[in-house]
C-alpha cells in the first residue's frame, strides 16, 4: 500500500468534496480585525510517526470570544487544540510545524518555556480529571506552582474567587479540605475549570468538556463558559452542534485533517459555504 | 416452524452440556483450593507440632557450694580471678555431691553431662555480680543439658528400647531422682532469642542469625529501593521509547528470572574478589540481595506507575507543572501504594533467600551476634540450613522454631504490604 502522503491525502478530499473545490485554502468568511486576533496559525502540520493528522491549518482566533471546532471523529480538531498549549510536545513521535503566534509570540519556538505557557493557556479535558486531593489543593495547585498567593489569606482569596467565578464556591464552602473526587460529575469539571482559571490564564482551552456529563450540568457548564468569556478567549472542541451553537461566535468544521470552514458560528449553521460542512451539520456523515 | 423448534432442541441439549460443563469447571475450582489449602495446613501443622517445643527449655535445680578453694584460692576477689575461675568442676562437684554412689569414672563423665555446660557460665555471672556469694552454698536453676531436654519433652521416649534411644536407662534413673524432688521444670527459652548458634542445641539461638538478616535487609532496602524507584520513574515517565530502551526493559524482566545462585556466584566474583568486601558479612549480603531485588522493585513501581490514569498527568501539565513536578507531585504518591508493596514482597524474598549467600560465604557457623555491617554473620534462612544439617536431635526443633520466627517475619511483612495498600490507595 502506498504511504499516506500530503498529496494523496487531499485526492481523498478532492473526491468527497462535490463541488471539486480546493480545499487548500479554506472558506473563511471571517474577517477579523488585525488588532483583535489573539491567536493565529499559519500553515500548522501535525504528524504522528508516519501518520499525518493535520495538513496545515491557517486560522486566526479572536481575542475574548468563543471559538468552537466541531467535525467527526478523527478530523483534527483535538490535536490542533492541544497545539495551541503544546501539550502535544508530551506525545511520543508527534512533531509540529508551521506558525502559531499568541500576541505576536511563536509560541512553538524552542525558546517558549512550556510551563509559562501552559500558565497562560488553561485547558479543561474531555473527562474531569481533579487531582484526588482537597478540593482546596486542587485550585491551589497550579497558583502554587507559579508562586502566585505567597502568604496563606492570598491563597485563600485566589481558590475562593477561582471557585467562586465557576459558581462552585456556594456548593463546597463548607467541604473545601474533602477530596475534589468526592463531588459529582458536573462539579468536578467546574472544580477542573476553577483550577484552570486560579493562574490567570489569558487563553482556556477546553477538549469536548461536556461529553462525561448529563444535560444539567452540560448546561451548567454552557452558562459558565457565557460567563467567562468577557475575561479569557475560549476555544472549544465539541461533538454537540447545538453546543457549538449555543456558547460560540465563531465556529470552525474540521474535517480529515482540514480545516473545511471557518466563520460566525450563525453562518455556518444557516448558510455553509461548503458542502462537506453542509453534509456534517445536516447530519449527512459524521 | 419445525425447523425453529428442531434449533431450540438443539440448542436446549447444547444448555444442559453447558451447565454440566460450568458445575464441573467450579468443582475443579473448589478441588484446587482445597488441595492448596490442605498442602499449607500440613506444612504449617509440621512445622509447628516440631518447633513448638523449641520455645521451651528444661532447667535444673542444682545445689551448688562456692568453693572459694576452686573459684578464689588466694582470697583476690578480681575480676579476672573471678571471671576464669574453673566453675565446671564445681557444677560437676554438684552432681557428685547428689548421687555419692557413682564411683566409676565412666559413670562419672556421663553424670557431669546432665547438665548444659552453660551452667559454668551461669555461676559464673552470678558470682561476677555478687562476689559475696563465694563460700556459701545455693540452689541454682541451671540449663539442663539436650539430651536431658529431650527426655523431659518425650522426644526421646523412656518406654522405648534403651538401645534405640540416645540416652541410656542409668541416665534416666539419675534425671527421674532429680524429677522426684521437683528440681526439673520448663520455661520459656529465653536463651532462644538472646543467643547466638551454638554446637550445643540447648545453648543456640536466633539472635545472630536475626541481627545478620536484620542488617542485610537494611544494606538492600537501602540499595534497592531508591536504585528501583529511580529506574522505574525514568523508564516509564521519561526514557524516549527506542530500540536501547526496549533492550534495557527486556533485560530487566531477564533479570527477575535469573536463578538466585547466579547473583551469588556475581557477587563472590565483584564484590568479594574485586572490590574487596569482608567475606561473610552482612555488606556483601545485602549487595548481592539487592541486585536479586531491583527487578522485582523496578517492574512493580513501573506497572504501579503505568496504572495511574495519564488525565492526573495531563492536569498537571495543563496547569503548567513541569514533567518532573508532575511525576514527584501527582504520579509518584499515588503510585506509593503500589511501589511499597512490590518493594516488601522483594525484601520477603530476599529475607527467605539462602542460595546466594552461601556462596558469599554467610553459611559459617558463627557464634558472635554481629554487630554492625562488615561482621560476620549469617541470616535466618541459612541459620536453618545449618541446624538442619546437624546430627543432634535437639535440633530438629530449633530448626523448626527458627522456621517458624522467619515465616513470622514473612507473614508480618506480607500483611503489612496488603495493610499498605489498603491504607494509602487513592480511588477516583
Amino acid at each position: 500500500m502506498k504511504p499516506m502522503t500530503k498529496e494523496n491525502a487531499i485526492d481523498i478530499d478532492k473526491s468527497v468534496d462535490i463541488n471539486n473545490e480546493m480545499t487548500n485554502p479554506q472558506v473563511s468568511s471571517l474577517q477579523i480585525p488585525a488588532e483583535e486576533v489573539k491567536i493565529k496559525a499559519e500553515d500548522v502540520r501535525v504528524r504522528y510517526g508516519e501518520k499525518e493528522a493535520l495538513f496545515g491549518i491557517n486560522l486566526d482566533i479572536p481575542q475574548s470570544k468563543v471559538t468552537s471546532f466541531i467535525g467527526p471523529s478523527g478530523c483534527g480538531k483535538s490535536t490542533f487544540l492541544r497545539c495551541l498549549n503544546r501539550m502535544n510536545d508530551t506525545i511520543d513521535g508527534c512533531s509540529v510545524t508551521g506558525n502559531i503566534h499568541m500576541d505576536g509570540v511563536d509560541i512553538l519556538s524552542k525558546q517558549v518555556d512550556t510551563v509559562l505557557l501552559r500558565a497562560k493557556i488553561g485547558m479543561v479535558f474531555q473527562k474531569p480529571n481533579p487531582f484526588p486531593k482537597s478540593i482546596y489543593d486542587n485550585v491551589a495547585y497550579g497558583p502554587r506552582l507559579h508562586g502566585l498567593g505567597n502568604s496563606k489569606s492570598d491563597m485563600d482569596e485566589i481558590v475562593e474567587t477561582s471557585l467562586e467565578k465557576v459558581g462552585l464556591l456556594k456548593e463546597v464552602k463548607d467541604r473545601l479540605l474533602e477530596p475534589g473526587t468526592g463531588l459529582s460529575g458536573g462539579q468536578q469539571q467546574r472544580l477542573c475549570i476553577a483550577r484552570a482559571i486560579a493562574v490567570d490564564p489569558e487563553i482556556l482551552l477546553m477538549d469536548e468538556p461536556c461529553s462525561a456529563l448529563d444535560p444539567i450540568a452540560t448546561a451548567k457548564i454552557e452558562e459558565l463558559i457565557d460567563e467567562l468569556r468577557g475575561s479569557y478567549t475560549i476555544v472549544i472542541v465539541t461533538h454537540s452542534m447545538q453546543q457549538a451553537a449555543r456558547v460560540s461566535q465563531q465556529t470552525a468544521f474540521f474535517h480529515l485533517g482540514n480545516l473545511v470552514e471557518y466563520g460566525e458560528t450563525e453562518q455556518i449553521f444557516t448558510s455553509p459555504q461548503d458542502e462537506r460542512t453542509k453534509g456534517y451539520i445536516t447530519g449527512r456523515f459524521g | 416452524m419445525t425447523e425453529l423448534k428442531e434449533s431450540m432442541q438443539k440448542a436446549q441439549a447444547r444448555l444442559k452440556k453447558r451447565h454440566a460443563a460450568e458445575t464441573r469447571f467450579k468443582a475443579f475450582g473448589i478441588g484446587a483450593l482445597v488441595f492448596a489449602f490442605l498442602c499449607v495446613v500440613m506444612l504449617f501443622s509440621s512445622i509447628i507440632s516440631n518447633g513448638y517445643t523449641g520455645f521451651r527449655q528444661s532447667y535444673m535445680k542444682i545445689d551448688i557450694t562456692f568453693d572459694e578453694s576452686v573459684i578464689d584460692p588466694q582470697g583476690k576477689r578480681d575480676f579476672d580471678t573471678l571471671n576464669r575461675a574453673d566453675y565446671g568442676k564445681i557444677v560437676k562437684q554438684s552432681l557428685y555431691d547428689f548421687f555419692p554412689d557413682v564411683k566409676k569414672r565412666g559413670d562419672k563423665r556421663t553424670l557431669s553431662n546432665l547438665v548444659s555446660s552453660n551452667a559454668a557460665y551461669t555461676l559464673r555471672d552470678m558470682v561476677v555480680a555478687d562476689p559475696s556469694l563465694i563460700g556459701t552454698s545455693q540452689s541454682v536453676w541451671v540449663m539442663a543439658s539436650d539430651e536431658v531436654d529431650m527426655l523431659i519433652k518425650n522426644v526421646f521416649k523412656r518406654e522405648d528400647d534403651e538401645s534405640t534411644r540416645p540416652i541410656t536407662n542409668k541416665e534416666i534413673a539419675w534425671v527421674e531422682k532429680y524429677e522426684s524432688e521437683n528440681r526439673i521444670e520448663t520455661r520459656f527459652n529465653t536463651n532462644f532469642f538472646t543467643a547466638g548458634d551454638s554446637r550445643e542445641p540447648e545453648q543456640a539461638g536466633i539472635r545472630g542469625a536475626l541481627m545478620g538478616s536484620a542488617l542485610t535487609m537494611l544494606i538492600t532496602l537501602a540499595l534497592s529501593f531508591p536504585c528501583g524507584v529511580m529506574a522505574a520513574i525514568y523508564l516509564e515517565e521519561f526514557a524516549p521509547k527506542n530500540k536501547f530502551t526496549h533492550i534495557v526493559e527486556v533485560n530487566i524482566n531477564n533479570l527477575a528470572a535469573v536463578p538466585s545462585i547466579v547473583f551469588g556466584l556475581l557477587g563472590l566474583a565483584i564484590f568479594l574478589n574485586i572490590f574487596g568486601m569482608p567475606r561473610s558479612a552482612p555488606v556483601a549480603g545485602g549487595f548481592v540481595l539487592a541486585l536479586m531485588t531491583l527487578p522485582t522493585i523496578i517492574i512493580a513501581s513501573r506497572a504501579a506507575l503505568k496504572s495511574i490514569p495519564p488525565s492526573i498527568m495531563e492536569a498537571a501539565i495543563g496547569v503548567g507543572a513541569s514533567k518532573m513536578q508532575a511525576v514527584f507531585h501527582h504520579q509518584l504518591p499515588l503510585a506509593l501504594p503500589g511501589i511499597l508493596t512490590g518493594t516488601i514482597i522483594g525484601m520477603a524474598q530476599a529475607l527467605g533467600e539462602t542460595a546466594p549467600l552461601l556462596m558469599i560465604g554467610m553459611v559459617a557457623f558463627i557464634a558472635d551476634v554481629p554487630g554492625w555491617i562488615n561482621d560476620p554473620a549469617t541470616v535466618l534462612p541459612v541459620q536453618v540450613y545449618l541446624w538442619a544439617d546437624s546430627p543432634e536431635r535437639a535440633f530438629v526443633e530449633k530448626t523448626s522454631a527458627a522456621i517458624m520466627v522467619l515465616l513470622g517475619f514473612l507473614i508480618t511483612m506480607n500483611a503489612l504490604a496488603v495493610l499498605l495498600r489498603k491504607k494509602l490507595e487513592r480511588r477516583w
